[in-house]
Parts: C-alpha cells; structure tokens; sequence
C-alpha cells in the first residue's frame, strides 16, 4: 500500500466536498434547524396554554359545601384540587344561564347530577375548547374529589386514613451476576441509548453509502478513472475514497455536534433568563447543584449511570469504523459496476437488507437484551454493527464486543479487497451490461 | 540503447477472444512510435497492459530494461481516449492532485505546472473550475497533467481529439520537443496525417498482432507499388507510346497549366524510374517525374484488408 497516494485521495475527497458551500450550508443549517424546532415547540406550547376559569356545578353537594364566612362555594377536599397552572376551579350548586357565567369570567362549566356516583359521567360545557391537557385534569381533579366523597359516603374510614390503605406496588429489579445479586432492570433506558447509536450508524451508513456510490459513478461517467487507475492500484483508490468520504461524515457530524451544543446552551441562557420563553414559571425553582446527583437520585437516569460510557463511546467509534468500511466497500463496488445513480439504487436492496434485518432486531434488543438470536446477530459482521451498539449499551462482556469487532474487521479488510478487485474491473467497464451476474462474474476473477 | 519500452510476446485474451496475440516492439529512447490499429485491433488492452490497468495473461512488459513494476508505470505520462477532469476542482488544484498521484511533492508540482501554463499559454485558468473552461482548454490542462512528471515514457491515445488545427499544432510541437529532449512517445492514433508528420516509426495492430511494423520511411519505401506521378507537354497517344511495356497507364489528363498533361503510371516488376525517364524524354517535354509512395492510409487499409482475407480464406 503507497500511503503517500492514499492520503492524497482521502485529501481531494475531503477538500472537494467539505469546501462546498452546499456543505458549509447543510452542515449550519440542520443545527439551527432543530434548534428551531425545538424553540418553536416550547414557543408554540406556550401559546397554545390559555387560562380556564372552571366553574364547577356541584348540584347533588358532594364536593363542595358553602363557607358561611366568605359566602362562597369551596371543594370539601381542597387537596383535590391542586393549584394548576392555567386552571382554576370556582364552585356553585346552582349554575346561571351560560351568558351569565360566561360574563363572570368562567371559561368551562362542568355539570352533574347525583346520579355521578352510579354513571360516572358528567358534561363540560364551553364556547371554545379548554384543550386536551386542561380537559384529563379535570377529569383527574374531579375524580379525586369523587373518591373523596364515595369513601366519607361509604366507608367508616376517613380520608386520611383511606389514603393511607392505598397500595402501589413497585418491583425493583435486582440481576444475578457471578452468583451475585447486582442492581438491575432499566434495561429499555439503556438500550434506547444504545438504538440511539445504532439508528445514527444507520444512518451514516446509508447517506454515506449512497456518497461512496455516487462518487464512483461519476468517476466512471467524467473519465477521471481511467487516469487514476493508471497511477494508483484500485485498491488504494477505494481505500482512499472511503476513508475520504468517511473523513467528511466525521467533519459533519463534529460540526453537528459543536454546533448544536453551542445553540442549545445559548438557548438554555436565554431560556432561564427569561429572554425567551417563561422559564420562571416553568421551573421547579429548586436547581440540583450536580447532574450526576440528580441523576443518580432518579430511578430512570440513575439506569444511565449503569451504561458502561468508555466501553459505549469506545465501541460506537470502533463499529461505526467498521461498519462504514464494510458497507462503503460494498456501496463502492455496486458504484463500479452500474453506469448511473438510478441503476445503482436498483442493486443496493440486497446490500441493505441485513443491516436493515439488523436496525429492526436492534429495536427488539432495546425491549428484551438477551434474546438468543441478537447473540448471533452480534456475531454476524453484517449485523453486528447495529446489534452490538445496543447490546454494549445494556451491558455485556468485554471480550465478546472485541470478538465481534476483530470479525467485523476482518470481514471489512477480505470485502475491501474484493471490492477493490470488483472495482479495477468495473470502473473501466462502459458497457450496456450491469448488475449482480456481472458482479459475480468478476468476482470469479473474468474479465481481468 | 537500452529502449524505453519493450514488449515481448505479450498476451491477453477476454475469455474465449484473444485480444493479444503475441505483440513484440520496442520504443526506443527519444522516438516517437505509432501505434496503428483499426478499432478493436488490441490497442487500448495494449496500453492498459503497459499500465497496469489490465493484467496480461503472457509476456513481459520491460520498462528501461527493468521487469514491470507500479512504481516504474507511475512515471509513465499517460493520456487515456477516454479522459476528463472533476468538473467541481479548480484547474490548479486538480493538476495538483494528479501530479501528486504521479509521485511529486506539491511545492515541486506547483512549480513545474506554473511552468506548463505559461508555455501553453492557460495561467490565466489556474483558479478557473473545470466546469467553466472549454473543452480544448481542458484538454490542454489533461496534456499537461500527464507530461508534469517529466516522464520517459509518453503514452498517448488520440492526443489530438478535440483540438483546434492552431492547438493541434501546439501540442504536435510539445510532443516533438519532449522527444528531442529524450522522452520516448508511444503515440495511438487514427490520425494518419499526424503519424506521417510526427512518427519515426509505427507498429501496426490487427486483431491483436503486429502486422507491420517500422520506420514510416522505410514502411513507405517497401510499400510503393512503382506509382509515378509525370507531367508532360505532348499529346496522350505520344506519351503511352513511349511508356510501351514499360508501364501501366492508371490515369492521364489535363492540369490548369496550359498545354501540360498529368499521367499516374505504375512501373512494371524490373523496370526502374530511369527507364521510363529516358523512353518519355525522346519524344516528349518532360516537367516533373515524381515517386509516389503509399501514404500511412493506404499502408494501414492495405495491411488491415490482407489480414482479413487471410482470416477469411483460412475460415
């Protein structure tokens, strides 16, 4: 291998494309874009919250009685209506017509007769809607009081005392390992980590795969190719326009992942200072001096501890190399055998199809780890990429992620070398001829 | 002297068609050799075997007396048919890129490209992308990118497509220039004009072999068929007389000088030029008595046309 020559093609690949401004622009834009949408959807929530005034007609009096002292109507359970935001209930025993507690200021009236206890269902009653979020909580709140009202009614037991009896049980997961019982479960929080990794590598695979295809098509129809190949082995070639290609993927993704962070904690700034936003109404206005506390204090992020993160980060850098040397080769050698994107699209079906068998048992793997066939599929170069990254995230040996890797690799170096073989023959092929017998035939070594 | 290119017997066949068929020649130091072929005669697997493109099946391919090594076909300049350029680089930076692949340092590659672009008058493209240059300005940026190196050996195939006759003739200079300093071009072309004007010697290919080969003069030399060209003043009956048995008569008839009559005659085997010199001169003016050799053409259609008669009588 003349390394000299291979790091001059990965150069060209890398400068010709991450110089574009079709590049600088995608690569500024997804960024401001998402931060956009999020901004837009805290915004939009905001707006979309408005005040409703409820008055609540308590015919029967099961939730409420008459305070003589203010002359109003209040709930005879007050905790059963807790102080919501944007929500705030008035009681009465007698409603007016709707025009009058319309005027009054009432937004929503809710109405029942006794026969609530039996039926379950009373009316809500508006002009316009109160919402979808507004509407569960008065069912919530009215419910409670319901209760309230049902067990002073039926029971001997008072409130308190009723509340008390209530029972929620809640299994804590505890996993045996070498005989010893460990802290277990948050297996689908860790596993949604390791899909997350996953559906990136997808991803990367597939933009990439189809740049990789593109580039060797357009080599082959501009006549560059032939030039090339004169003064580089095709297989340095390849190499080169892989790891060149990859090369851009990583000068993305960086810049993706710089530039979101810089635009999310401008954001955040901006958000808490009340610059955007109603941060001060939002937050809970008790701030955790550590994350890790906090996390650590939360059932479900405490599971995000639990992820091994320098055998993650290490093993998602290792089988996104791997994968993408893999598939790039793969996408390289359908590229020099077609004479257009349109025809190379055609013949990419059986190429993706482990990796998207992969992407769907990756999805099982977040629900249920150590299911017997994401074993073998862990094994299985094809697979392992997409399996594997779920798999390290939910927690496995050390030694099977390097087996698994070291098979990926190896699998990655025999395919790069045959897609190099594939592609000295096709990148000079110019005929009316194509597809996967052709493939093979050139894998049997004709036409050399 | 050792020759810059020497092939021996080289062979290749794509599954049952033999594309090769045993191809001998050399290319010597500072020559430039044609390399003639009608249109599937082998000469674009010859030259992709001479660079490594294609794998022959047979043969030895010596590159200044050494067996054939990549590093030794990297400083082969090498203008393919089919050539082109990545439409989305600048001119610069692309002729860069190449010279890179052809082993230089990119100071040393700057420098002997700004040298190129002055002499072929392009500087003013360096920054240009390749897009919006015309196709004979992009064809003398790929001239150039293939003769950067410095290389011994020049291969080119149909160099000249897609030239104006002005740059056609530049580039023919260029050519003549790098030979005169040494460099040794192997020159592939249906251009038969540009083989007379330009080779020293020429290997013709048929259906993989070498049907003739040599120096042009000495190719046309053998190949003359005893065809004269005479101008006279007389009358026709005076000069067919005269030639007798001598000659074949092909063709007699006016020219736009008055009163003077061009004759295309063909000697007969033993006869020499004099004869016929001294037999028209006894009763005729004689003007002008010119040896007409074949040219290239001819050479090429007539070799070619005896080798598919072989094939077709021995089928």
């Amino acid at each position: 291998m003349n390394y000299g020559l291979i790091q001059a093609v990965v150069a060209r690949e890398w400068r010709t494309r991450v110089l574009k401004p079709s590049f600088l622009l995608a690569t500024l834009l997804l960024p401001v874009v998402s931060i956009g949408f999020v901004v837009g959807a805290i915004l939009l929530t905001e707006s979309a919250e408005v005040n409703n005034t409820v008055l609540v007609e308590d015919a029967p009096g099961l939730i409420s009685r008459l305070d003589r002292a203010s002359g109003q109507y209040v709930p005879r359970c007050p905790g059963c209506f807790p102080e919501r935001q944007n929500l705030n209930y008035h009681f009465t025993q007698e409603a007016p017509a709707d025009s009058i507690w319309q005027a009054e200021g009432h937004t929503v009236l809710v109405e029942y007769d006794g026969s609530i206890l039996q039926n379950q269902s009373g009316y809500l009653v508006y002009e316009k809607s109160p919402g979808a979020s507004a509407k569960r909580n008065i069912e919530r709140d009215l419910s409670r009081a319901m209760e309230h009202a049902r067990v002073l009614e039926s029971t001997e037991l008072n409130w308190s005392a009723y509340q008390a009896l209530k029972m929620n049980v809640n299994l804590v997961d505890r996993g045996i390992e070498k005989g010893q019982r460990v802290k277990g479960g948050g297996d689908e929080i860790r596993g949604g980590i390791g899909f997350m990794f996953s559906a990136l590598l997808l991803l990367v695979l597939m933009i990439y795969g189809g740049v990789i295809m593109r580039s060797v098509v357009e080599e082959k129809a501009n006549h560059v190719v032939e030039v090339l190949v004169a003064a580089v082995r095709p297989e340095e070639l390849l190499l080169g326009k892989v790891v060149g290609l990859g090369a851009v993927a990583v000068t993305q993704l960086l810049a993706w992942t710089v530039l979101s962070s810089l635009g999310f904690s401008v954001f955040q700034f901006l958000f808490d200072s009340g610059t955007i936003g109603q941060a001060a109404t939002l937050g809970s206005g008790e701030v955790p001096a550590d994350l890790l506390t906090l996390m650590a204090e939360n059932d479900g992020l405490s599971h995000l501890l639990d992820i091994q993160w320098s055998v993650m980060i290490g093993g998602a850098i290792a089988f996104y190399i791997g994968g993408y040397l893999l598939y790039g080769s793969l996408f390289a050698a359908v590229g020099s055998s077609v004479q257009s994107e349109q025809e190379g699209q055609g013949m990419i079906l059986p190429i993706i199809a482990p990796l998207m068998f992969g992407y769907f048992a990756a999805t099982m793997a977040v629900e249920n780890p150590d299911l017997p066939i994401l074993e073998w599929l862990g094994w299985f170069p094809l697979t392992s990429p997409v399996i594997m990254l779920v798999r390290i995230a939910g927690g496995v040996a050390l030694w099977e992620v390097a087996l698994s890797w070291a098979l990926l690799m190896l699998t990655a170096r025999l395919t790069l070398g045959l897609a190099g073989r594939l592609y000295r023959f096709g990148v000079l092929h110019d005929g009316s001829r194509s597809g996967w017998k052709l493939l093979v035939h050139w894998m049997q070594g004709h036409g050399k | 002297m050792t020759p810059t290119l020497s092939l021996s017997q080289l062979q290749k066949s794509y599954g049952t068609q033999r594309v090769l068929d045993g191809v001998t020649f050399d290319v010597p130091p500072g020559s430039i050799v044609g390399l003639l072929g009608p249109n599937g005669a082998g000469k674009s697997t010859l030259i992709r075997s001479i660079m490594g493109i294609v794998e022959p099946d047979g043969g030895e391919v010596l590159l200044s007396g050494q067996p054939w090594s990549r590093e030794g076909a990297r400083g082969i300049g090498y203008l393919p048919e089919e050539r082109g350029l990545y439409k989305d680089m600048r001119v610069g930076q692309q002729a860069v890129y190449f010279a890179q692949l052809k082993g230089m340092k990119k100071p040393e590659a700057v420098a002997s490209l700004k040298t190129w672009f002055e002499r072929l008058e392009v500087q003013g493209w360096w920054d240009k992308k390749v897009s919006d240059i015309s196709k004979g300005m992009a064809q003398k940026i790929q001239f150039i990118c293939t003769v950067v190196h410095q290389p011994k050996l020049l291969i080119l195939d149909e160099p000249l497509s897609g030239f104006d006759p002005i740059n056609a003739r530049r580039i023919i200079q260029e050519v003549r220039s790098l030979a005169a300093d040494g460099t040794s071009v192997l020159l592939s072309t249906h251009d038969m004009p540009s083989v007379e004007r330009l080779c020293d010697q020429v290997v013709m290919l048929n259906q993989g072999r070498v049907v003739l080969s040599g120096s042009s003069s000495e190719l046309r030399e053998t190949g003359w068929d005893g065809s004269q060209e005479v101008l006279f003043k007389g009358n026709d009956m005076a000069f067919t007389n005269a030639l007798g048995a001598l000659a074949n008569l092909d063709s007699i008839g006016p020219t736009s000088i008055s009163g003077v009559r061009k004759a295309r005659i063909r000697l007969r085997d033993g006869v020499e030029p004099i004869d016929v010199l001294r037999a028209v001169t006894q009763t005729m003016e004689l003007i002008e008595f010119i040896k007409v050799r074949p040219t290239m053409e001819t050479l090429f259609i007539d070799a070619v046309s005896k080798v598919e008669s072989e094939t077709t009588a021995e089928s």
